[in-house]
């Protein structure tokens, strides 16, 4: 999902795509070639990117991908929706956030739709704690304090975008 | 209701939410120079627990004290049961705060000199009861609360959470249509807000009463039905309908990846 | 660092400036007090100057026969002072007859009057101009030629005259003298240290409040300076400089108030000048300040408070941290009774059981009562504020009263300190009203009953033989025409004529029965009789003379005692001004220079009673607005304490009215408590010392008194009550936005 939302932002080559997600998302977890071609080809089996001619040279290195309106769709569709509200969840809060700052989405909304949902969950938790056993409290304390911090997080994020969106639109 | 007849106070619409005890349109507050809301509108359902939630300088507690009827909004309209209560004036909006409204604060409400029993008593001594019945009802929060045997101490006797549990039976001892609570748990320890918390939910939903409750900790807007953002003056619209009154238990959840 | 200190100062805030400003108000207030005193016994003394010219007669023999001090070349003359009346108010008056040409002059005036001229007072010769001639004008004969200047008259009200006669006339006057030379200066026989201890103890009765105020508003300034000095501290000033800084706070606010203290009494001192320290109201030019004194307080007072502040910083070290907690002050013990119990213990005990005998042993048990039960009273103070509001509260039913007393029973030490001054000031003035009024009235009452005060009576002195001048002088012959003329009087009911016994038997009066029968409030003869011996002088009986008494008869025919010469006259009247006025004219008029009709009032003793309980009022008046000054600071004070609790009551839905309310009982109640109680006190110790040192019973005292109970008392409540827009401010809505 990530590398489409990429090729939204601009057609690329393999190459070019494995360099900017390393350096957005890696963190010293590159990517390896391999997996990159491999999802282009499924994507493009799927409809959602359509490769460009071949530049002389051959090799699938030196296709240019094209991303469809179905994969635009998708990516819309991926960042409208919320994240299912668990711990740990930073990785794909994060993903969401600089894709939509680079894709010029309103990131905003998206934070104020997962915060809801978040606050969502949180309710259930504590009425489970009412109405649960003392197992159940120490559970749903658990993944109401985690949540709370995953709460603290979206509004400093949401309190920083500006700066944020100056950052990756380098 | 009633949306055909002009009686003064009274607005002549359609009420968009029926069952809405108290309703807020479009209000514009500032201080000074200073704007502290910008065209904010909530409505707030009978027996309905709401969280205005929001950062600091967002004017959730002006929003607060404008439902309340303590600030007159410089515009927009506040609704109470159909009434307007930015018109009114002072004192009718002073005895309707006194008759039909519960308030409790993060902190300082508690008169020092007087006698926990007494410092619950005092809003139905306000309203014009007798000093036994008043002292009476006011001992019966007591016990349910957790607080046995502190009648007599004073505020300075007891601990923060022992004092806001006082507070709340103040807030509620007047059977209230609604409480404001402003940071009921902004000064306590984990532990003790949670057990404000409980007893606060358990309480309103007892009584009926409805409940607007400000506060900035997402833990303890979790024990609202619904929450409103505030943010920069104005009301950001919530994505979720008004929820019922009681919120079913859910399991654990969808398991995680 | 000063010149630092005082733009800390100055520019403090609108707090800092609230501080100094109601420090400054109380400095004020202390220093117009002590201002007033000295003024006011540099007046005392500047007046009693000017009364030793009137009284010569009294004063030694050489005057009468030709003083061996006169100044070469001067004439002398004859002089004649008595003191006339009109509407209970003395006049000093001087009939003089030159004997030459450079004749002294007495002060006041620029040449002696002939026959036919006289000189008066301001005051008097307004009166002339505006009451009928035949009260008043028609006894001076002549017309008036000029007024009597300021250094005659002991007061601006002081009625003076001076009337030019023929020589012939004065000399077989009664008591005229010759002088070639006027004394001015004191008069000797007129002392005033009775003045000035009462003046002392005005200055006492008002010190109190004063220094209770002045307590109070530095107090309240010293809780929150603790906080700034604490946050200076912590920015790392020494101690030495905040104490320097708090040197400096206090010398500024001392000298603001120094300087509106001498405002204050220069703006209010023609006003302070009419009080009646002396009996008399001084001119206003009297009142004057030496110039060591203004030195001494401009100088004194800034000093005294630098180092008072100085000296109080050093003993409290201020931490970087602040004082610790309040904690909740220990509660008053009734022990604290025991004095006040003993006092009334010991008051009681001397009514019930009897007075020591010596004199010395009756003012020793009334003064150590008296002391040792005010003593008592503030002593006891706060545990009677204590267990009182505590019974209060236990039956409040009004959440106003509930407040109000729980607040005063949490705290009757502070609650009690500000209204503590007031105890002393109200307590002498009751005790003085008491006892004045009560000897005021007694005597009249007591010498002839209700009617006592309505009598004209007029002593009638033969002219003088001038061979023999020891000689007692004989009677006079009182004319029918006179009596007709009194009669005619519309008011008089009857004249009754004493005369003088024939020589050779004892000095007493006689009356003629029937006419004695008329005007029954004299006593009564034995029936049958027709003739009784009588005693002519009301002033000079014992206290419990009756008017039921009966005059021994005497054996003489009616018509027999109706020949004899007369040696007074008295005269039954209603007691409207006019006819009092209209007979003391025509008897004036009838026997030039040979009568002075008095009634009971008109001694100057009485003057000087009326004018003591006059200055009783003005201490309860002045005093009771102070204690409401001290009790506003209180409320000031208590506010801050409990701004958060009372805003959020009123965000609540408490109406300010409630609040007001409470301010309103915490600070009346313990005012009203303490005024009664220290009035009853008052008046039981007058009415022990009445019973047990004159015989007399405590009359209550008249509505003058309770006129100025009752403008102290709201004085004081307007006081309380110009807290309350203070009060909505402070517990506004916007004060609960400060979270």
């Amino acid at each position: 999902m990530t590398l489409l939302g990429l090729l939204e932002r601009k057609p690329s080559y393999g190459y070019d795509l494995k360099r900017d997600y390393d350096g957005f998302f890696g963190r010293g977890k590159p990517l390896q070639f391999g997996q990159v071609y491999a999802t282009l080809a499924r994507l493009a089996r799927d409809g959602k990117v359509s490769a460009g001619d071949s530049e002389p040279g051959g090799g699938p290195d030196r296709k240019r991908y094209f991303i469809t309106e179905a994969g635009v769709a998708e990516v819309d569709a991926w960042l409208a929706e919320t994240a299912e509200p668990e711990p740990h969840l930073q990785a794909v809060l994060f993903t969401k956030v600089i894709l939509a700052l680079l894709l010029g989405r309103p990131a905003e909304s998206y934070l104020d739709a997962q915060r809801a949902a978040h606050l969502r969950r949180m309710r259930e938790l504590t009425a489970l704690k009412r109405a649960g056993g003392p197992l159940d409290t120490y559970l749903a304390d658990y993944g109401l304090f985690h949540l709370e911090a995953d709460l603290r997080w979206i509004d400093m994020t949401a309190a920083r975008l500006d700066k944020l969106a100056e950052e990756v639109r380098r | 209701m009633n949306g055909a007849g002009m009686n003064e106070g009274y607005v002549n619409e359609n009420f968009v939410n029926e069952g809405c005890v108290l309703e807020a349109r479009e209000i514009v507050k500032s201080f000074g120079s200073t704007p502290a809301l910008r065209g904010a509108s909530v409505a707030v359902g009978r027996g309905e627990i709401l969280a205005v939630m929001g950062p600091s300088g967002s004017g959730k507690s002006t929003l607060l004290h404008c439902l309340a009827g303590i600030l007159v909004p410089d515009g927009g309209q506040v609704l109470f049961g159909g009434q307007r209560l930015d018109t009114m004036k002072e004192n009718p909006r002073s005895a309707l705060r006194r008759d039909k409204f519960g308030f409790v604060f993060q902190f300082g409400q508690l008169v020092p000199e007087l006698t926990a029993e007494e410092n619950v008593a005092l809003p139905l001594l306000l309203a014009g009861a007798r000093r036994a019945e008043a002292v009476r009802k006011a001992r019966a929060w007591f016990p349910r609360l957790g607080l046995d045997g502190l009648e007599r101490n004073r505020s300075g006797e007891m601990s923060g959470g022992e004092a806001q549990r006082v507070a709340l039976a103040r807030g509620l001892v007047a059977d209230p249509e609604v409480l404001f609570a402003d940071e009921p748990t902004g000064s306590l320890d984990s532990l003790a807000g949670e057990r404000v918390m409980d007893l606060l939910t358990a309480a309103a939903r007892d009584q009926g009463t409805t409940v607007v409750l400000v506060t900035h900790e997402p833990r303890v807007a979790a024990y609202a039905d619904r929450e409103i953002i505030v943010r920069d003056g104005v009301v950001t619209t919530t994505p979720a309908a008004p929820a019922a009154s009681a919120a079913a238990a859910f399991g654990t959840g969808r398991g995680g990846s | 660092m000063i010149r630092l200190a005082v733009r800390l100062t100055l520019n403090g805030g609108r707090e800092a400036v609230t501080r100094l400003v109601i420090t400054a108000v109380a400095v004020a207030l202390g220093v117009g007090l002590l201002l007033a005193v000295l003024a006011a016994s540099n007046a005392i003394d500047a007046q009693a100057l000017r009364t030793g010219w009137f009284d010569i007669t009294g004063s030694s023999d050489i005057h009468i026969t030709g003083s061996s001090h006169s100044a070469p070349g001067a004439s002398p003359e004859w002089w004649l002072s008595s003191y006339d009346a009109y509407d209970q108010q003395p006049i000093e008056r001087v009939d003089v007859a030159a004997l030459g040409p450079h004749a002294p002059v007495p002060p006041g005036i620029t040449r002696l009057p002939g026959p036919g001229q006289y000189y008066a007072s301001p005051a008097l010769a307004a009166l002339l101009r505006s009451v009928p001639a035949d009260q008043l004008a028609d006894r001076y004969p002549g017309h008036l030629i000029g007024t009597v200047g300021p250094a005659a008259l002991q007061s601006p009200e002081s009625l003076v005259i001076i009337i030019g006669r023929a020589p012939a006339q004065v000399a077989r006057a009664d008591g005229a003298a010759r002088v070639t030379s006027i004394f001015t200066g004191r008069d000797p026989t007129n002392s005033t240290q009775g003045i000035a201890a009462v003046l002392g103890i005005v200055a006492i009765a008002l010190l109190f409040p004063v220094l209770v105020f002045i307590s109070t508003a530095t107090r309240l300034a010293a809780a929150r300076r603790e906080q700034r000095f604490a946050a200076m501290r912590l920015a790392g000033a020494t101690p030495r400089q905040v104490s320097v800084v708090a040197t400096v706070e206090a010398a500024i606010a001392a000298i603001a108030g120094t300087a509106a203290g001498f405002c204050l009494f220069f703006g209010f001192r023609s006003e302070l000048a009419r009080i009646p320290f002396s009996g008399h109201p001084f001119f206003a030019g009297d009142m004057r300040l030496s110039p060591p004194a203004i030195i001494v307080v401009v100088l004194g007072i800034p000093a005294a408070a630098a180092v008072v502040a100085h000296v109080a910083l050093r003993r409290v070290r201020i931490s970087p941290l602040g004082t610790a907690r309040r904690v909740r002050a220990r509660r008053p013990s009734a022990w604290r009774t025991l004095p006040l119990l003993a006092g009334i213990g010991e008051l009681v005990y001397f009514t019930a059981v009897g007075h020591p005998t010596t004199v010395n042993g009756q003012l020793w048990a009334y003064l150590g009562g008296g002391a040792l039960t005010v003593a008592g009273v503030v002593i006891a103070g706060p545990w009677l504020t204590m267990a009182g509001s505590a019974l209060l509260a236990g039956r409040a039913s009004r959440p106003a009263g509930l407040l109000a007393a729980r607040r005063l029973a949490d705290d009757p030490k502070g609650a009690f300190r500000a209204i503590s001054g007031l105890i002393l000031a109200v307590f002498t003035a009751t005790v003085a009203v008491g006892i004045i009024s009560s000897m005021t009235e007694n005597h009249a009452l007591q010498t002839f009953g209700a009617a006592g005060r309505h009598i004209l009576i007029a002593g009638l002195t033969g002219p003088r033989n001038l061979q023999d001048p020891n000689a007692a002088p004989g009677g006079v012959a009182v004319p029918a025409s006179v009596t007709g003329r009194l009669l005619a009087v519309p008011g008089v009911s009857s004249v009754v004529v004493s005369h003088v016994r024939p020589a050779g038997t004892t000095a007493d009066n006689l009356v003629d029965c029937g006419q004695l029968a008329r005007l029954p409030v004299l006593g009564s003869c034995a029936p049958g009789a027709s003739v009784a011996a009588f005693d002519l002088q009301p002033m000079g009986s014992t206290p419990g003379t009756r008017r039921t008494r009966v005059w021994p008869t005497v054996a003489m025919s009616a018509a027999r005692v109706d020949r004899l010469p007369a040696s007074g006259l008295l005269v039954g009247t209603n007691g409207a001004t006019a006819t009092l006025e209209q007979a003391r004219t025509i008897i004036e008029t009838s026997f030039p220079l040979q009568a002075s009709p008095v009634t009971v009032f008109d001694s100057q003793g009485q003057q000087l009673l009326a004018a003591w309980q006059q200055l009783a009022g003005v201490v309860i008046l002045a005093g009771l607005p102070i204690a409401g000054c001290s009790l506003a600071v209180g409320v000031i004070a208590g506010l801050t304490d409990r701004k958060r609790p009372f805003s959020l009551l009123r965000l609540a839905g408490a109406p300010v009215g409630l609040l007001r309310r409470v301010v309103a009982l915490e600070s009346s109640l313990p005012l009203l408590v303490v005024a009664v109680v220290s009035a009853a006190l008052g008046l039981l110790v007058a009415e022990l010392f009445l019973n047990s040192q004159l015989g007399l019973n405590l009359r209550p005292p008249g509505l003058a008194y309770y006129g100025y109970v009752a403008g102290g008392v709201l004085l004081s409540l307007g006081i309380i009550a110009a807290t309350f827009p203070l009060l909505s401010r402070v517990t506004g809505p916007e004060a609960a936005r400060s979270e």
